[in-house]
């Protein structure tokens, strides 16, 4: 792994900003749920921009020539089939896919204007400044302090108190706090799981990201705990850029602003989710909405 | 009717496992079961007066006073063996009978130049004496009981002799007396057969109560005591109760295994009194006493495992074990760790996974001589170490016999741990050094705990490796990884082939055995704690 290899465009003075919308988002989250299109000003500064980006299992196509523009501080879904690519698009916003041995890129996917498959990016800048959560909650096997701090702590957070603020804070953004601050010692494995996957979110939240990914973050969850997730997204949308992938079409018209209809390696329809979901223009789109294929 | 076939078959897998297991267990009973029964033995059995005497001198245990007092009720009994004994080899021992004679005469050649008489005197007794004692050599070695009648009787006229009075001659008359009264119930011309036997009985008495008392103290200390064990007295008095001969009954028959009695074959001797004395005595001669030696993990193993423990053994077989486990742990993870985390599939790869397997099934005796040529002679002298066998070089060869099996565990276990913790890890932006330290290492811990018991088990109990790297069989302590040690399974292997060893001291053999298993299951117990425990931790409980 690189390392100290600072090129993402990424200053102190931005990190310190993020730390600025975790507390506004503490403070909105105990307010009322927040209407749809309230924004806070210092969101326009991530943008994820893919310019005719590919990506290759060995010879198999995962993407093929995607074209499109992530708007900050707002949800985007990609929907689509399965095998249609919209997981291994999400995977390489943050190179998380670099696991799969035997890949390649063609084209270009800019986080805040910086190419992440450049040759000199640096890893782990760019993984704490794109969060990511999984499709099943995976907390590690630790305490549920040490699952929040374990971000942070790589970071280069030594001190308790530090480390204790910044769990507490990455918590109530979760809106988990409440349910877990009498045993943070507790292992992570022993809470529910939409409890788990709102820790990794939390533990997501911890180091501080400008982008969080979410890769189906509700299916492995019941109603309930799905729909604990969807308020959550809907307050964090507020401070982060969210793009989520999912296979519930009305999950996506629910949290979602944009969608982006995905099919067999290609981008089909990219606007905004009213429009993708009411008038859509291809009509691969319309099949797949209406349920004529999928 | 498909059904009821599916049933049937159903039955019959669960019968026929069911069966294997309850098969298995019960071998395993009748293979263990006399096994551990004679190595509890090493530990609690029937000790006798000997074996407290022992104790005392090398251990410094037990109540002197008591001791002494015991010793004098065996040492009434005792003088009646030896008195017996002494009685009957006057009669048999013509050898030692003939030196003793010519050394009465010799004594007396110097005692008479001294006494003042004359020359012709002198002469005249010299000649005398020479005669009396060619004649008792003739009377000494006929087997005629005539001759010697006529010949002690021609000695014992000069009894009265008054130039012989008051010299060594007395003690020639008293020698030809005795003899002639020993002679009076021998038949013999079995003299010669019964000088064989009576050198085995004297030897079964000896190894039975020890030296006699008044000779010097043998020079080893194992010769210094008789039986300590009162089952190892019992098959003494067994051996002097009856002889055994191997005789071939019938022409082309093959020989056959008789016992006979040696009460039979020293009917109407002087020795005859002796087994039933022994047999009736024994008790009050050895005072067997039921003890728990539990010291015996700790003692060391005076003289060759006659005596003592197998404290020195424990230490070495732990010192061995821990030192190899030290040495093959780091190293078992790390391969593992680089064969998943970052091994590409490509020949050389596969060459090493190959390797590693085949190192697996390489027989163990094969390390032992890498280690010997490789630790022994070159690698540790290398660095300036001595080139000898010793403990390092020992735990190294053992380390390296164990590698296979810790890399396939660890590796079996590391790749086992779940890719998303993997994924959770890296997408907070930790290397991949990272993520291994701080989560796929602790979840993979179980696992590569399993294979380090795996490791351990082979490990404690390996011999062939050990052999030239740096095992003995007796020795002092080890002071410094450079010295060679004791090991239970070296020890135990050592008593096995030393045949002599095996017969005396089969409890020792038993107790070894059981102690290594004992010692194996102790650590592996230890570890399945711990992984029970750190698995538990992981489950969240």
């Amino acid at each position: 792994m690189q390392k100290g290899n600072d090129n993402m465009p990424i200053s102190a003075l931005e990190k310190e900003a993020n730390l600025d919308h975790i507390n506004s988002v503490v403070s909105l989250g105990q307010k009322a749920s927040p209407g749809i299109n309230e924004k806070k000003p210092d969101c326009k500064r991530a943008v994820i921009k893919s310019e005719n980006f590919s990506f290759y299992y060995g010879t198999t196509v995962g993407v093929k020539d995607i074209t499109m523009e992530i708007y900050p501080c707002s949800v985007t879904a990609i929907i689509g089939p399965s095998g249609c690519g919209k997981s291994t698009f999400l995977r390489s916003v943050n190179r998380i896919n670099d696991l799969i041995p035997h890949t390649n890129v063609e084209g270009k996917l800019l986080v805040n204007g910086h190419n992440v498959y450049d040759k000199n990016t640096n890893l782990v800048n760019l993984r704490q400044q794109v969060g990511m959560v999984f499709q099943k909650p995976n907390p590690f096997p630790k305490s549920i302090f040490d699952n929040v701090a374990y971000g942070p702590g790589l970071q280069g957070v030594k001190k308790r108190s530090a480390l204790q603020q910044i769990v507490e804070e990455s918590l109530k953004a979760a809106v988990l706090w409440d349910e877990v601050k009498d045993d943070l010692k507790k292992s992570a494995l022993a809470l529910s799981g939409g409890q788990q996957q709102r820790l990794c979110i939390a533990r997501a939240l911890a180091t501080k990201p400008n982008v969080i990914l979410m890769d189906e973050p509700c299916s492995a969850l019941d109603p309930l705990a799905t729909v604990r997730i969807e308020d959550l997204i809907g307050q964090l949308k507020l401070s982060y850029t969210i793009i989520i992938v999912t296979h519930n079409m009305q999950q996506a018209a629910r949290v979602s602003e944009y969608t982006a209809f995905f099919c067999l390696s290609e981008l089909i329809e990219y606007d905004k989710t009213d429009k993708i979901f009411t008038n859509p223009v291809r009509r691969q789109t319309e099949d797949y909405i209406t349920g004529r294929f999928g | 009717m498909r059904h009821i076939i599916r049933q049937i078959s159903d039955k019959a897998f669960t019968i026929l496992t069911g069966t294997s297991v309850v098969l298995l267990t019960f071998v395993l009973l009748i293979v263990l079961g006399p096994m551990v029964w004679r190595g509890v033995k090493a530990v609690i059995f029937k000790d006798t007066v000997e074996f407290r005497k022992m104790q005392l001198d090398l251990y410094n245990r037990g109540n002197s006073a008591n001791l002494k007092l015991e010793n004098a009720e065996t040492e009434t009994f005792r003088k009646t063996v030896y008195k017996i004994v002494d009685d009957f080899k006057h009669g048999i021992d013509t050898e030692a009978l003939v030196d003793k004679s010519k050394q009465i005469y010799r004594q007396l050649g110097k005692e008479l130049r001294y006494k003042g008489i004359t020359n012709e005197e002198y002469q005249r007794i010299r000649s005398l004496a020479r005669e009396l004692r060619d004649r008792l050599q003739v009377a000494l070695e006929s087997n005629d009981k005539k001759v010697i009648k006529e010949n002690i009787d021609y000695i014992l006229q000069y009894h009265l002799d008054e130039n012989l009075a008051d010299t060594s001659a007395v003690e020639f008359f008293a020698l030809a007396e005795d003899f002639q009264q020993s002679v009076e119930n021998i038949d013999l011309n079995k003299r010669q057969q019964y000088a064989g036997s009576l050198q085995q009985i004297e030897e079964i008495v000896f190894h039975l109560l020890g030296p006699k008392p008044g000779d010097p103290l043998p020079a080893l200390t194992m010769d210094r005591y008789g039986a300590t064990r009162w089952d190892l007295a019992q098959k003494l008095l067994d051996k002097l109760l009856w002889s055994e001969k191997w005789i071939q009954q019938e022409v082309d028959q093959p020989l056959v295994k008789i016992r006979a009695s040696r009460a039979e074959e020293f009917a109407g001797t002087k020795l005859e009194p002796l087994f039933g004395y022994i047999e009736n005595n024994l008790v009050k001669m050895l005072k067997p006493e039921l003890t728990v030696y539990w010291q015996y993990f700790i003692d060391d193993s005076t003289p060759g495992h006659y005596f003592g423990g197998v404290g020195p053994e424990i230490l070495g077989t732990l010192l061995l074990t821990l030192l190899a486990m030290l040495f093959v742990s780091p190293l078992g993870v790390i391969s593992a760790a680089y064969l998943v985390e970052c091994a590409s599939d490509n020949i050389a790869v596969r060459i090493i996974r190959m390797s590693i397997n085949t190192l697996a099934g390489v027989p163990s005796i094969v390390f032992g001589l890498f280690g010997l040529a490789f630790f022994v002679l070159f690698f540790i002298p290398l660095f300036g170490g001595p080139s000898k066998p010793c403990i390092l070089a020992a735990s190294l060869t053992l380390a390296v016999l164990t590698l296979p099996v810790m890399i396939k565990a660890s590796e079996e276990a590391i790749r086992s741990v779940p890719q998303s913790y993997k994924e959770a890890s890296l997408g907070l932006g930790a290397s991949g050094f990272r993520t291994f330290i701080r989560v796929t290492f602790p979840v993979a811990l179980p696992g590569i705990l399993t294979g380090v018991i795996l490791s351990l088990s082979r490990v404690a109990g390996e011999t062939a490796p050990i052999l030239f790297t740096g095992a003995v069989a007796l020795g002092p302590l080890p002071k410094s990884p450079f010295d060679p040690t004791m090991t239970l399974s070296y020890g135990s292997y050592d008593i096995a082939v030393g045949d002599r060893l095996a017969m005396m001291v089969p409890h020792n053999q038993y107790g070894m055995v059981v102690t290594l298993v004992l010692l194996i299951l102790c650590l592996n117990a230890i570890a399945i704690v711990l992984r029970a425990r750190i698995s538990r931790k992981l489950r969240g409980q």
